[in-house]
């Protein structure tokens, strides 16, 4: 009996071994087939891959991260030489620079609350093939949409009040702009998140490929950049 | 169908603390104004600089929780193979895409502007020099700290880490301008 555990223990401490060599790129069989015969969680099994005491975690990181990170940073870029081109206009038009930040944190953070939440429902079997019925997937967006308009209605009264602060005089013609500005902004943004991280989102799962690592970035660098150039086009427009 | 569930309000919650970041980061922004955006190809910048804080300890948060979560990393502020590793990359990543932004910016400013602005490359990255040296100790204590208090830190670490980050990245960038 003792020399059977001995030999189950010594085969899995090899599996594990052979588990940190495994590249990082597909969902490896080997971790279904430990996490399954062992009872290890898949989390663990990861982390092991990932971080084991023979890997290098700082070039790990770096390697794995440095590809998004310089995508993201282009794309942030480009959405800032278009509100670049307008930067005369747009700092005249105090409470959108006291918005900018804001702007910028709440549709990134609905980017990835949306990626990460369809990507677990796509791994909890929720989602319907027909995924424009799915009830789930409808409570997910109007919850997404309701935050998302009540926090933006906040952040421009804020920043409204703030600016009455400063020489920058709101009347009501510009409030209004500025609420319809960032209400638009934010209500298209989620909407098209919405639906990118739909049909990304199936796409990568259907490849058998996890849709956690992909949805993200892409959700975000779209908001980040969507966010920049929509307000370059609607200051331009109503100011 | 009920919307309103515990995660709306969890959702809700962490929403107001970002936004609330955010607004005083946009505050300090319109109160320093003529000093940081008038800096031809500033708005260039200061949308990927004030998102890579989020990338990159945000990142650094979740790894952090997984690890506390497995009990490969223990909530001591002690050197190990692994929060060495963590320290050690994060703050490379944040240098070179500080770098990386900075040049951008100079390629744009000079391409499209015709405004050729050598001062932008290193504003961003003595920023964040400063910023990466508050935000990501700041970011290890307070996720060993909301562990110990038996929480979640992926509950709180989003929005924990984009609005101080802001907060941290503006003040950083009016830092580099005095010292530039």
């Amino acid at each position: 009996m003792k020399l059977l555990i001995t030999a189950k223990q010594h085969k899995l401490r090899k599996q594990l071994h052979r588990l940190t060599k495994i590249k990082r790129h597909k969902h490896h069989h080997l971790i279904h087939n430990l996490h399954k015969k062992h009872r290890i969680s898949k989390k663990t099994l990861f982390y092991v891959k990932e971080y084991g005491p023979h890997s290098h975690i700082a070039r790990t990181i770096i390697k794995e991260s440095i590809k998004i990170l310089l995508f993201a940073s282009v794309l942030s870029s480009f959405g800032g030489l278009a509100l670049e081109q307008i930067k005369a206009l747009f700092i005249q038009i105090v409470p959108l620079i006291i918005l900018l930040p804001a702007l910028n944190d709440m549709i990134g953070d609905y980017g990835s609350i949306i990626s990460s939440r369809f990507s677990t429902m796509l791994y909890e079997g929720k989602v319907k093939r027909d995924w424009k019925t799915d009830r789930e997937l409808k409570k997910l967006f109007l919850q997404i949409f309701t935050i998302a308009i009540v926090m933006v209605i906040l952040s421009v009264i804020i920043s409204l009040f703030i600016s009455s602060f400063t020489n920058y005089k709101v009347t009501t013609a510009i409030a209004g702009k500025i609420m319809f500005i960032a209400v638009l902004d934010v209500a298209l943004l989620v909407s098209i998140l919405f639906l990118v991280a739909i049909v990304a989102g199936l796409y990568f799962y259907n490849k058998q490929e996890d849709p956690n690592n992909f949805l993200i970035p892409i959700t975000t660098s779209i908001a980040d950049f969507g966010n920049m150039i929509l307000l370059a086009v609607l200051v331009l427009l109503l100011f | 169908m009920n919307i309103f569930d515990s995660s709306f309000k969890e959702i809700f919650t962490s929403q107001i603390v970002s936004v609330l970041g955010g607004i005083i980061a946009g505050t300090i922004l319109a109160v320093y104004m003529d000093k940081i955006l008038l800096i031809p190809g500033m708005l260039i910048l200061l949308p990927g600089f004030l998102e890579m804080r989020g990338n990159i300890s945000g990142s650094f948060a979740s790894r952090l929780s997984a690890g506390l979560f497995l009990g490969v990393i223990k909530p001591r502020l002690r050197e190990t193979h692994i929060i060495k590793g963590n320290l050690f990359a994060s703050f490379s990543l944040a240098l070179f895409v500080s770098l990386v932004l900075g040049l951008l910016a100079f390629l744009f400013n000079y391409v499209v502007l015709g405004i050729p602005t050598p001062t932008i490359i290193f504003l961003p990255l003595i920023a964040g020099l400063i910023a990466n040296a508050i935000e990501i100790p700041l970011t290890l204590i307070v996720t060993f700290y909301i562990f110990k208090k038996g929480h979640d830190p992926n509950n709180f670490m989003g929005p924990f880490v984009t609005s101080t980050g802001d907060i941290t990245s503006i003040v950083s960038l009016l830092i580099a301008l005095v010292i530039i």
